[in-house]
């Protein structure tokens, strides 16, 4: 940059040798043209500021006051605070994922009241007053009737069959979870527990399907691949033919393994829907036909999830529900850990 | 039912293994319970002698005994009291395991003296719980003998579950009929002698029910002798856990687990006139041979003579007719008792008895005089003596049922192809005479099946047959779905709320549905709740609310040192015992300490106003969107009156309550915490069936957002929420939210005063809000809430 003195001096100089026109010309054009010093020296001026001194000085300082201020503000990372959630019952992490099974395999899912008629609970099933299968229930009783005979707790989820095919036409899908009561009280009956229904009806549904139902549920829910199950002959008035179903499994330490083995655990009972229970819901057992399966929630989980004793289930020992519960965020899917 | 391989021989013909078999009976639908391999549990007992017996020098109660074992003599000491010289005795050697406590004989010196081995008592061996002195063995037997043998132990028990439908199974022969049929050997006929009697019976049979009793048949025997057994039956009888008798009660015993057929004696010198099948009435009474009185109802079936009742017929005899072994005459009767009568007398009067069991699923007619001449062959070769001609009165039904099927039928059903020929061939195994014409099957059912009554029962029959293994598996993925749902709206707010509430900490208990009514007067009218059955008188209602159990749980877990806890339960309670009277509720308990004292933290309690906003914000996410949620003090009488609230949605009906348990209802379950609980009635919120899947449109303003607090001076009676209603109507389009964020109550104030300070949030859609659009609406809402509460905006 120029000395604005010696400018001013070149200036006047340079001014005092106009003679003519001509030389105010190339004076202007030296000095004030749009190139011209004067031009130059201005734009020069403009771009001179303290800006960058500033910014580089204060980023500087703040950085350095940063860093002390970081050096002070160190925390215990070692020490914590707790968030806790809560957990989900295994009777209803479980009832979730056979849901979300048969979900997947297009059954809704069917629901009906805890207490039953007589009419729904056995003789709509096929099961008439004095038929011998109803000793093997258990039944308790309460005080209201309906059409002469007392009202029930529900003995098994079969009823929920009689109420959905009243309410709906073939093809029906549909599985039935919740609460069922038996009048025993031992290590290992509870006057409560919980099952699971299936039924399916249409017109072609056979005994083989009802295999293959069963098999993808299983393996699905123990999360296997290999699966030996055991149909065997058994009997419910209102399947026929009636089967018992296990699975194989073996012992490793404590720890059951689902699936393989030769020793044999019973988990549901299943079998094609008796023609005389379509006729008593007034579907043409001609024409329709379809199986029905029902198991235990409880056994479902206790071989699932190793939990050896079915009355610790509702015995509500916080320390049993903290250990064996899950987390709210686990829904059974795709996403869970359902796999 | 239990039976023995030995005894399943002398029906069935067979040269297959046994393990063999025993895999077949489940796979025919005879499932094994249990295999007890007696030979091998008692295979190292034997006979021995005891030569000599003198005291112990050591101990008063002990015996030296020598015993003569066959191969050697050994020494053993005894202290059974009735050891002497002489005595055979059942003699377990060294190395042995006695059975009943599976404690493994040892060489051993008892009190300094050698002993080898031991003499048993009958408890030891797990026969019986004889257990006062050692097993006395008849002087005949031979020393070194297996005591399996004699005892009639060496043998395979089997049990094996039989279900309702099979009451064939009931009966060793009809076992090995099935067995049969599957492929398992030949059915052998047991030759049975036809006595044809040599004397009219002296008690005639008059059926006066033929609908409770359609046959009765009767055989008189004169001059038996009814000793004890002998030992092949006595031994039957006990391999499957029978207690002989004598020998008139053996050999009916005998035949029910051999033939599926019960029998019955009666003393014939105790019947007075002739024997009456006839329906009991109202306040007759009898002894029945478990020695107990029973009084009878109308319509029961009795079997009386001319002056009482002598038995319930199919059920149990009575003692006044009870064989003894001075019993010199009999009668034998055989006959064909309702099944349904059976089981409802049997019911009623709770009699369990083998014979019932059996009537009530039904015995096959044929076998009425098949079990008269197969027991007067045992009466006379046992107990000697002179049989009558057979009395039967009634009828012997043989009601063969007919079935029309076809292989298409039966093929459709189990999923597999099943040929004409094929089932033709598993039908007539079973003992199904078939006739074909065209496509159709005629089936002609034994009369032993009384279970096949349609064509699902023949595919059964055919699938147990051929076996469950060969169903193949079919697919079951569908093309279309056929349910538009899984989950219906209502489903799914219940598994909404479960992971709702779990989430915000509370752990999830499922209780029994049942409760105890000493507890629940104050949850309302628990009249109508009662089961009829309890399964204790703690269990005796129907649970009126959620809360009672859920209270008991927490008493428990206090003694498991829970003192602060959050739980909750989703379930049904009950209005009343009919089936439409249920209710679906969440329940929520917090009590205790919300957060622990700590490094960084206060201790801070659980309140009323935990459930307040986790019962709020559950209503939020079950109920998004806009609605109205209105709290008054109107609450059910199980929460502290002063301290709880109801909760309305939309002004409609109350969903829900909040609030601490009344200390009346904490003192009765002896809980002594502050308890703080919400309920949510599920069924009240409406369900939302979506219509779009489409969220709302937003409206966002870009414009300034101000604020502005007020604190207002008010009576304490005034709820707080009123401040927060009567500012929000000023204008609901500018004031975005009105929040509280100060309380307190002081003296200086005024009495009964309390300040609440609100901070009102302005915001226009249209423009910044200049100073004095925002004075103008803080005079509003000054003068609206002033005016609403009464109270006076503090400057």
């Amino acid at each position: 940059m120029k000395d604005f003195r010696e400018l001013e001096t070149e200036i006047k100089k340079a001014s005092d040798k106009f003679t003519n026109i001509e030389s105010i010309n190339e004076f202007r054009i030296k000095f004030l043209g749009k190139k011209g010093i004067i031009s130059l020296e201005m734009k020069e001026l403009a771009s001179l500021s303290g800006d960058e001194i500033i910014a580089s000085k204060t980023e500087e300082l703040n950085s350095e006051e940063l860093e002390k201020k970081l050096n002070s503000e160190t925390l215990d990372i070692t020490l914590s605070t707790s968030k806790s959630y809560g957990t989900i019952h295994p009777i209803s992490q479980v009832i979730e994922e056979v849901i979300t099974i048969f979900g997947d395999l297009d059954f809704f899912v069917a629901e009906g009241p805890e207490v039953e008629t007589d009419y729904n609970n056995f003789t709509a099933l096929n099961t008439s007053e004095h038929h011998p299968a109803r000793q093997m229930h258990d039944t308790f009783y309460v005080e209201t009737e309906t059409d002469g005979m007392p009202n029930v707790l529900r003995t098994h989820t079969s009823p929920v069959q009689i109420r959905s095919m009243l309410k709906q036409k073939p093809p029906i899908r549909l599985i039935a979870p919740g609460k069922t009561f038996r009048c025993d009280n031992d290590q290992t009956h509870s006057p409560m527990f919980h099952q699971v229904e299936g039924l399916v009806i249409d017109q072609e549904s056979n005994m083989s399907h009802l295999k293959g139902c069963l098999e993808i549920f299983l393996k699905t829910f123990f999360e296997t691949d290999k699966l030996n199950m055991r149909f065997r002959p058994s009997h419910f008035p209102f399947t026929e033919p009636s089967a018992e179903v296990d699975i194989g499994y073996t012992k490793k330490g404590n720890q059951l393994i689902i699936g393989e083995g030769e020793d044999w655990l019973e988990i549901l009972g299943c079998g094609m829907v008796h023609p005389n229970v379509l006729e008593n819901v007034n579907i043409n057992s001609n024409e329709y036909q379809g199986y029905a399966f029902g198991m235990g929630i409880e056994r479902l989980a206790m071989l699932k999830y190793g939990i050896s004793d079915l009355r610790t289930f509702f015995d509500s020992d916080l320390r049993w529900n903290k250990h064996y519960g899950f987390s709210p965020l686990n829904i059974p899917s795709i996403i869970g850990d359902l796999s | 039912m239990k039976f023995s391989y030995s005894w399943l021989t002398e029906h069935l013909k067979t040269n297959v293994h046994f393990e063999e078999i025993e895999k077949k009976l489940t796979s025919i639908g005879l499932e094994v319970e249990d295999i007890q391999d007696t030979g091998k549990a008692y295979q190292d007992f034997i006979v021995g002698q005891v030569l000599e017996e003198k005291k112990h020098p050591n101990a008063d109660k002990l015996k030296l005994c020598k015993v003569d074992i066959g191969k050697e003599k050994v020494d053993v000491v005894c202290g059974a009291p009735n050891v002497e010289k002489g005595m055979k005795v059942v003699y377990a050697p060294v190395g042995s395991t006695i059975p009943v406590n599976q404690m493994k004989i040892k060489a051993a010196k008892i009190r300094g003296v050698e002993s080898y081995g031991m003499m048993c008592s009958e408890y030891e061996l797990g026969i019986s719980n004889e257990h006062d002195g050692i097993i006395r063995l008849e002087e005949k037997e031979t020393i070194g003998r297996p005591f399996s043998e004699i005892y009639g132990l060496n043998d395979i028990v089997i049990e094996i579950g039989i279900t309702p439908n099979r009451q064939d199974c009931l009966g060793v022969k009809g076992i090995a009929r099935d067995l049969a049929s599957a492929g398992m050997g030949e059915l052998l006929e047991r030759k049975i002698s036809k006595e044809k009697g040599s004397f009219k019976s002296p008690i005639k049979i008059e059926i006066q029910d033929n609908k409770i009793c359609s046959a009765f048949a009767g055989r008189y025997f004169r001059n038996v002798k009814n000793t004890e057994s002998p030992e092949w039956l006595k031994n039957k009888l006990k391999s499957i856990g029978l207690r002989p008798i004598s020998a008139l009660v053996d050999i009916t015993n005998f035949v029910m687990y051999d033939e599926n057929r019960p029998l019955h004696v009666y003393d014939a010198d105790k019947i007075n006139g002739k024997i009456i099948v006839r329906a009991a009435n109202d306040g007759e009474s009898f002894q029945a041979l478990d020695e107990k009185d029973y009084h009878l109802k109308n319509g029961m079936c009795v079997i009386a003579d001319e002056k009482k009742v002598l038995g319930l017929g199919g059920i149990m005899g009575g003692e006044s007719t009870g064989c003894s072994t001075e019993t010199k005459n009999v009668l034998l009767e055989s006959a064909l008792f309702d099944e349904i009568n059976t089981a409802k007398t049997g019911r009623n009067l709770s009699i369990l008895s083998d014979a019932r069991y059996r009537f009530e699923r039904g015995i096959d007619p044929n076998s009425t005089l098949k079990g008269i001449d197969l027991a007067t062959q045992l009466i006379l070769e046992i107990c000697g003596g002179e049989c009558s001609e057979v009395e039967l009165a009634g009828n012997i039904k043989e009601n063969k049922n007919e079935v029309s099927t076809s292989s298409s039928y039966i093929s459709r059903r189990l999923g597999f192809e099943v040929s004409d020929k094929e089932l033709i061939s598993i039908l007539s195994s079973l003992g199904i005479e078939t006739s074909q014409t065209g496509d159709v099957i005629k089936c002609s059912i034994p009369s032993w099946r009384q279970d096949i009554h349609g064509e699902a029962d023949i595919s059964e029959e055919v699938i147990r047959i051929k076996g469950y293994e060969n169903i193949p598996t079919s697919n079951i993925r569908l093309k279309s779905k056929i349910n538009k749902n899984i989950l219906n709206y209502a489903q799914k707010k219940l598994m909404k709320a479960r992971h709702f509430i779990a989430s915000i900490e509370y752990d999830e208990l499922v209780t029994f549905s049942f409760t105890d009514s000493k507890n629940c007067e104050v949850f309302g009218d628990i009249n109508n709740l009662k089961i009829v059955n309890p399964i204790s008188e703690e269990l005796d209602i129907l649970r009126p609310n959620l809360l009672p159990n859920l209270l008991q749980a927490i008493k428990k877990n206090k003694n498991r040192n829970f003192d602060s806890f959050s739980i909750f339960e989703i379930g049904s309670q009950y209005r009343s015992t009919s089936p439409e009277d249920q209710l679906n509720v969440a329940c929520g308990i917090k009590s205790g300490i919300k957060t622990e004292k700590s490094w960084k933290n206060m201790q801070t309690e659980f309140d009323i106003y935990d459930v307040k906003q986790d019962l709020t914000s559950l209503i939020d996410y079950l109920m998004p969107g806009n609605k109205k949620i209105s709290v008054s003090n109107d609450c059910p009488s199980w929460y502290h009156p002063g301290r709880s609230g109801s909760i309305k949605i939309n002004n409609s009906v109350i969903a829900g309550y909040f609030g601490e348990l009344h200390p009346r209802v904490a003192n009765q379950f002896k809980i002594k915490n502050k308890i703080n609980i919400f309920e949510l009635y599920l069924d009240e919120l409406p369900n939302i069936e979506k219509k779009t899947t489409n969220k709302p449109v937003l409206n966002l303003s870009d414009f300034q957002i101000v604020t502005r607090d007020f604190a207002f001076v008010i009576d304490k009676k005034v709820k707080s929420e009123e401040v927060v209603t009567s500012a929000f109507k000023v204008d609901k389009e500018l004031i975005r939210n009105v929040e509280i964020f100060d309380l307190f109550e002081d003296d200086s104030l005024g009495k009964d005063k309390k300040s609440i300070a609100i901070k009102v949030t302005l915001q226009s859609n249209e423009k910044t809000l200049a100073d004095n659009d925002i004075s103008e609406i803080s005079s509003k809402i000054i003068e609206s809430v002033e005016k609403s509460t009464s109270g006076t905006v503090r400057s």
